[in-house]
């Protein structure tokens, strides 16, 4: 079984938003809905000894995710790959989701009345196609593979750099990796 | 365009197109059914983008069809600007523009019909073919701050300009006023890719932009002082014997000159020119000049300089001679035009403009090396050495600010149309207050366009383009690449879009120009250009399947089989052709545009220094700001300015600001941030509002937020060399936007 | 901060105000037919509770991006909203049966071991409809005002609050057979508020000097900002010290006045602390990233609207 995962080398991202637009505009998503916001973190310091970030987001796809358990319908579900998604038939749009994760990775879709979220592109991995905001990215900065296949370019970046996760203490375990310079 | 469309289904084709949102044209596979295209994605096989598609890229299908494109020839109804128009037939306007153009000719002389373009974006050889035909030298871009200068001065210098990088090999990269991370995403993905190897990135940008922040080193000079910084690394790498004296010996004239030239532009000197410590000065030129082969990449911040910009980049040109990054293998690229395809020179028709009417190119008296005076010189050195020249169109043109006079005053001739092409003059031309106002006063003006925009509302007649997914592009970096990326349509023009090359064609054959015009599709003339390549295919569309790219064998040292395109043959360190054309043969050290030590009153009342423009994600210059994906993500202008100045101001994040030069205000939101010099701002180029009405007074906003409302077209401004005018390194003032005046659609000059 | 990450809205706070209201006048009305047998509260009191745990079901449905679908809340066991969509339906059918046992005419109304067993119940699901909102926001891990057992205790004794009041004021319109604990009323919601006054002022102490910086901040409104006034002035001393005094005058209208009191500031509270779990622990860059994003209301959002 495959346990998919992205990789975000924030030493390659350069916060062009490119991979914002590519998803909500793939995946036919309203204007305001937004799942992979790239924000930036800085200049950190005083002019001219400074240093700059920009953090691509999306859904962590957690290992251990607080918005599947606490949806009531269970559209919310996560497949044996590691997938999280949401069933929009089954959603009654009650937000328990959106309020528990952590990663503002949950945006309801007022045309519809639910909720709705990265789903890591399944049905373009279904084609053999990387995810929309992956394939998109010109400089590479996204990364996405699966990580229970040892000879995959996540495999190999997530053992051998320096990777980290965001909001570690809360036990989510995201599926989602940073490198950082 | 969706995840909901099954790209599997029978009867989809697949044409290989491009985006043309940006000229680094990354190629789009597009999937057609029926004459509709269903979905788009970046082409895996174009070596440019090799699949991936920035902001713009994406939302193709979005401004394919968007409900505010301008689809059906228009002709204005009420006043000029009433936002009233009539629905017209092709044939009826080309007919009427025809007549038009014909009773200006016979009244004023062909040369009172002048036409305006913006960055390359269409087959403008097409523009050329039908002005030389008709007569006229007055076309002209705002190629005068974007490269075009740069080209011409280092072709003086050393017979071509070296805008192809071979990097792969380089060992240090300068970005001297680039900003790749947002304006150039392909070119930043092969540097990112390099830096992993270890490539030496180098940044010379006042702010701390994308690309800084990934550089090894960031030297963020005062804006406009990048002569200083030039001169200051040519007296280092000279004098401290870091040049490369092999090729300085076999290869240059001059050198001796050159050093004693240089010898008082000590990096000491530079300091408080350019507000960059001498230790940081050196440590820039020691890295570049000792980490060979190096590249510098051109940049479009010098070109926007003004006063210095020519002798900043004459300066910068040297750099890469005394060190001997010329044409050797990692270093930048003298390729030379193609010899193998038909190129857009000789596309042009150069030959059938009359020399009398050569003479009468706006601006050519004064700015010399890119109208004819120079370019003539230029092309024919080329001719001798390359064989062919580079392109007429954007080399050699007529000074834009001077034509814009010239409707105004009738100086020195009257100008009575203007053709409109692929820009929109009011947001991208400098001094917007005066090109407004001459697009209000010219008698006649024609747009050919996408949208509505503020020179639309003015015009007399609007024409519906089609975009880059409708029409064949034939991709060769402003014609004088020695390759060519090939795409093709991958639907033919919606509505009654047409092509710039239909309009132009139809028009010249409307003023008799029939017989010169032997191509009657795009198609046909592009594969009239590939056709030497020798590939035996019988279309361009074939060419376009089968072949795609064509991309010569790379030669490197070829000076030493063919010398370089000088009059010495040699790398002129002592440029004998900018002498002959009475400048400078070195370049010597003039202040920026606007400045605190040659206008110490001026910078009394204007006492920040001001740079206009970078370009920024995800926008392209005034263009997409209807597309509601993108203007999304950033729906307001925003200016930069460091947290102490702003705190002295009274100014939070996110205030409105009004920023001021002698012409006239503006006003954007206040980004605060550490990445800038306390004394330096940095405002957003491109914003209009294209929500607001399409008509006057209002015209979309386009004065509100325009940052070329601060900039400077005045003569003593403009480099004497180029005719480049000041966009970058000005006197400003910046004050907050009182609540009461937020909404009002200011025109810059009220209430100061 | 500006959305479009959006948030549970005022009608969540308005069903948790009245679904915990009738949540804790069952519990007392349980609970006092168990210990002290029947006819000892308002017949209104009896009828109203489970109505208003109706009422805060019925927003609960609203508040649903896609109401007709309520129905399918009900199948997540594991879910703490489905426990308390489950136990709200029961708080409703048990109060219901059970207030049915006030009228006389009604052949099951002496049937005593089904009314006594009906009474635990009632004190089962609506100890439960009033405590499940605390255990749900003090789950939240990534929003520092919530997280915390703290939420559950402040929820439950709240909803013990107003439904006292409640009681009280049924008792004011309708006075019940038995007059015995009409008496103690007053005195319960005035203990239970006092409660309330202290807890909540631990609670921010403990958020303030707590665990992390985020939950110090997350108060950091309450204490001095934008919602200090409101909590200091409003819930803690109009709406907690004013009414203690005043249930401690009896007096219909001191009474009245508390009660009204009172159930203002459970309103405010609920209101409040549902919107106070607004702001998540930031991400790196986010907080500035969705401050810039346009409102939803903006021109060029509306110009081109395809018909
Ligand atoms: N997103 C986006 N991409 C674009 C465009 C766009 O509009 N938007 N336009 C396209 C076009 S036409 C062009 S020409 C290219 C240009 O692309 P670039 O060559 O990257 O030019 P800019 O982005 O205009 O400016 C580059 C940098 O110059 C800096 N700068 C300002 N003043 C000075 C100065 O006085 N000296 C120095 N050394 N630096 C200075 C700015 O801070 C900016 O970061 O981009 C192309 N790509
Ligand atoms: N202050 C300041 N001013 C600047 C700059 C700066 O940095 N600062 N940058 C300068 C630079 S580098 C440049 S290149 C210029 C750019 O100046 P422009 O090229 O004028 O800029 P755009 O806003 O891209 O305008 C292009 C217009 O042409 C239309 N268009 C696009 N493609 C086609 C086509 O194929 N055919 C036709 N007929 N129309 C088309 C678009 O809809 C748009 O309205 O601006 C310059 N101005
Ligand atoms: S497309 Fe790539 S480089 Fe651009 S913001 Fe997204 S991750 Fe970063
Ligand atoms: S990031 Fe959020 S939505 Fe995604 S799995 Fe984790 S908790 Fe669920
Ligand atoms: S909004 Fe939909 S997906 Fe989220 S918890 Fe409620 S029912 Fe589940
Ligand atoms: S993986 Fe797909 S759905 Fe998720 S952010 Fe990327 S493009 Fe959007
Ligand atoms: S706009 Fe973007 S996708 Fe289009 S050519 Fe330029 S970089 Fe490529
Ligand atoms: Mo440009």
């Amino acid at each position: 079984m495959a346990r998919y995962a992205m990789v975000l080398d924030t030493r390659r991202c350069i916060g062009c938003h490119s991979c914002t637009v590519a998803c909500k505009v793939h995946n036919d998503l309203p204007v305001d809905m937004i799942y992979n916001p790239v924000t930036t973190v800085g200049p950190v310091g005083v002019f001219p000894h400074v240093h700059m970030e920009f953090i691509p987001l999306l859904c962590m796809h957690c290992a251990n995710p607080p918005c599947v358990e606490c949806c009531p319908t269970t559209a919310s579900q996560q497949r044996e790959d590691g997938i999280v998604w949401v069933d929009e038939n089954k959603c009654v749009g009650c937000k328990a989701c959106v309020m528990a994760c952590p990663y503002g990775a949950r945006i309801p879709n007022h045309e519809k009345g639910v909720v709705q979220k990265c789903d890591f592109c399944k049905d373009r991995l279904v084609l053999g196609k990387e995810p929309y905001c992956v394939a998109t990215c010109h400089q590479r900065a996204r990364i996405f593979g699966d990580l229970d296949d040892e000879s995959s370019e996540v495999y190999r970046l997530v053992n051998q750099e320096n990777v980290v996760r965001l909001l570690p203490e809360l036990g989510t375990e995201p599926y989602v990796f940073y490198i950082m310079d | 365009m969706s995840k909901n469309i099954d790209l599997t289904q029978e009867g989809i084709q697949v044409k290989r197109s491009c985006c043309f949102f940006c000229h680094q044209n990354c190629g789009v596979l597009a999937y057609v059914k029926d004459g509709r295209i269903l979905e788009i994605e970046g082409d895996p096989n174009n070596p440019t983008n090799q699949g991936a598609l920035c902001c713009r890229g994406n939302i193709a299908l979005k401004h394919l069809d968007h409900p505010a494109r301008v689809n059906y020839p228009l002709k204005r109804k009420g006043k000029r600007g009433s936002g009233e128009w009539e629905r017209i037939s092709w044939d009826q306007a080309l007919d009427e523009i025809a007549a038009k153009l014909d009773q200006i000719r016979n009244e004023f002389g062909a040369e009172a019909v002048t036409t305006a373009g913006g960055t390359q974006r269409t087959d403008d050889w097409a523009r050329r073919r039908f002005m030389n035909l008709y007569g006229s030298p007055n076309g002209f871009h705002n190629a005068h701050l974007c490269w075009i200068p740069t080209f011409m001065v280092e072709t003086a210098i050393y017979g071509w300009c070296p805008f192809e990088t071979d990097l792969t090999s380089s060992r240090c990269l300068v970005q001297w006023g680039h900003n790749p991370g947002a304006s150039g995403m392909p070119e930043m993905r092969g540097i990112n890719d390099l830096k992993q190897k270890g490539l030496k990135v180098i940044v010379i940008d006042p702010k701390f932009t994308e690309t800084a922040s990934k550089a090894d080193l960031w030297l963020p000079l005062r804006p406009g002082s990048d002569l200083a910084l030039a001169l200051a690394w040519l007296n280092v790498i000279i004098w401290e014997g870091l040049y490369d004296a092999a090729f300085i010996e076999n290869c240059c004239v001059g050198f001796n000159e050159l050093a004693q030239h240089v010898k008082d532009y000590t990096p000491e000197w530079a300091a408080p020119l350019t507000w960059l410590d001498p230790e940081l000065i050196r440590e820039g030129a020691r890295m570049y000049a000792t980490n060979k082969p190096g590249n510098i990449q051109w940049g479009v911040a010098i070109d926007q300089s003004g006063t210095p910009a020519g002798a900043a980049m004459h300066a910068r040109a040297l750099l890469r001679a005394v060190t001997g990054n010329l044409d050797a293998p990692g270093s930048d690229l003298l390729t030379g035009p193609s010899k193998e395809f038909i190129t857009d020179e000789e596309m042009e028709a150069n030959e059938w403009l009359p020399e009398e009417q050569k003479a009468k190119q706006i601006g050519s008296d004064r700015y010399k090396i890119t109208s004819w005076p120079g370019y003539g010189k230029i092309a024919q050195l080329c001719k001798d050495v390359w064989g062919k020249a580079p392109t007429a169109e954007w080399m050699c043109e007529a000074h834009p600010p001077s034509v814009y006079r010239a409707i105004l005053t009738g100086e020195p001739y009257p100008v009575k149309a203007l053709l409109v092409s692929a820009t929109n003059p009011v947001n991208s031309y400098g001094e917007s207050l005066q090109v407004l106002e001459a697009l209000r006063k010219v008698d006649f003006l024609v747009t050919c366009e996408y949208w509505m925009t503020p020179s639309s509302m003015l015009s007399d007649y609007v024409l519906p383009i089609a975009g880059a997914l409708e029409r064949p592009t034939f991709h060769s970096v402003y014609g004088c690449s020695d390759f060519v990326i090939a795409t093709q349509r991958a639907i033919q023009p919606m509505y009654e879009r047409r092509t710039d090359f239909d309009f132009w064609r139809d028009l010249g054959i409307r003023l008799g120009q029939a017989e010169m015009w032997p191509w009657e599709t795009l198609e046909e003339a592009n594969y009239y250009r590939i056709y030497p390549l020798g590939y035996g295919v019988s279309s361009y569309d074939e060419f376009v399947e089968k072949v795609f790219y064509h991309f010569p064998e790379r030669e490197y040292y070829k000076y030493g089989r063919i010398g370089f395109a000088t009059p010495s043959r040699r790398v002129e360190l002592v440029s004998s052709t900018l002498a002959e054309l009475g400048y400078p043969s070195m370049p010597t050290y003039i202040g920026p545009a606007e400045n605190e030590n040659d206008d110490p009153d001026l910078a009394e009342k204007f006492p920040l220094v001001l740079t206009t423009g970078g370009g920024f994600m995800p926008f392209h210059h005034s263009e997409h700001f209807q597309i509601e994906e993108l203007r999304f993500l950033r729906y307001e202008p925003y200016m930069d300015i460091n947290p102490t100045t702003a705190d002295k101001l009274g100014i939070k994040d996110g205030d409105w600001v009004w920023i001021e030069t002698e012409r006239g205000r503006i006003k954007q939101k206040a980004n605060l941030t550490q990445g800038i010099h306390p004394r330096v701002i940095v405002t957003q180029r491109g914003w209009w509002y294209p929500e607001r009405e399409a008509c006057e007074p209002e015209l979309g906003g386009c004065l509100e937020s325009n940052t070329n409302v601060l900039t400077s077209v005045a003569d003593k401004d403009c480099d004497p060399i180029g005719g480049s005018w000041a966009n970058r390194g000005l006197l400003c003032r910046v004050y907050k936007v009182e609540s009461s005046t937020i909404t009002s659609g200011s025109n810059g000059k009220d209430g100061k | 901060m500006k959305p479009k990450e959006d948030i549970w809205g005022w009608m969540l706070a308005v069903d948790f105000f009245f679904a915990g209201m009738g949540g804790g006048m069952l519990v007392i009305i349980g609970v006092v037919e168990m210990f002290l047998g029947e006819g000892r509260t308002s017949l209104i009191a009896n009828f109203i509770a489970p109505l208003f745990v109706a009422l805060g079901a019925l927003l609960l449905i609203l508040e649903l991006g896609r109401p007709f679908q309520a129905w399918r809340v009900f199948l997540n066991p594991k879910a703490i909203l489905t426990i308390g969509a489950w136990c709200m339906l029961m708080a409703i059918g048990f109060g219901l049966i059970y207030a049915t046992f006030g009228i006389k005419a009604l052949p099951w109304s002496g049937w005593v071991v089904i009314r006594k067993l009906v009474a635990v119940f009632c004190v089962i699901f609506g100890l439960v409809v009033a405590t499940y909102p605390g255990v749900l926001l003090g789950r939240h891990k990534s929003r520092p005002f919530w997280t915390g057992f703290g939420m559950v205790t402040l929820f439950l004794t709240s909803s013990l609050v107003t439904g006292s009041s409640a009681h009280l004021l049924c008792n004011l319109i309708l006075p019940p057979a038995k007059l015995e604990i009409s008496t103690i009323l007053p005195y319960l919601a005035a203990g239970l508020l006092a409660f309330q006054l202290i807890f909540w002022i631990l609670y921010m102490w403990m958020k303030k000097t707590g665990t992390t910086d985020r939950e110090a901040q997350a108060i950091q409104s309450w204490i001095n900002g934008d919602a200090s006034i409101g909590f200091w002035g409003g819930f803690l001393f109009a709406g907690s010290l004013i009414p203690i005094v005043l249930l401690l005058i009896p007096s219909a209208i001191s009474y009245l006045i508390g009660v009204i009191l009172v159930l203002l500031a459970g309103l405010w509270m609920r209101i409040n602390v549902i919107h106070a779990g607004k702001t998540r622990t930031w991400l790196p860059g986010e907080e500035r990233y969705r401050g810039r994003l346009p409102l939803g209301d903006e021109a060029f959002l509306k110009a081109w609207l395809k018909d």
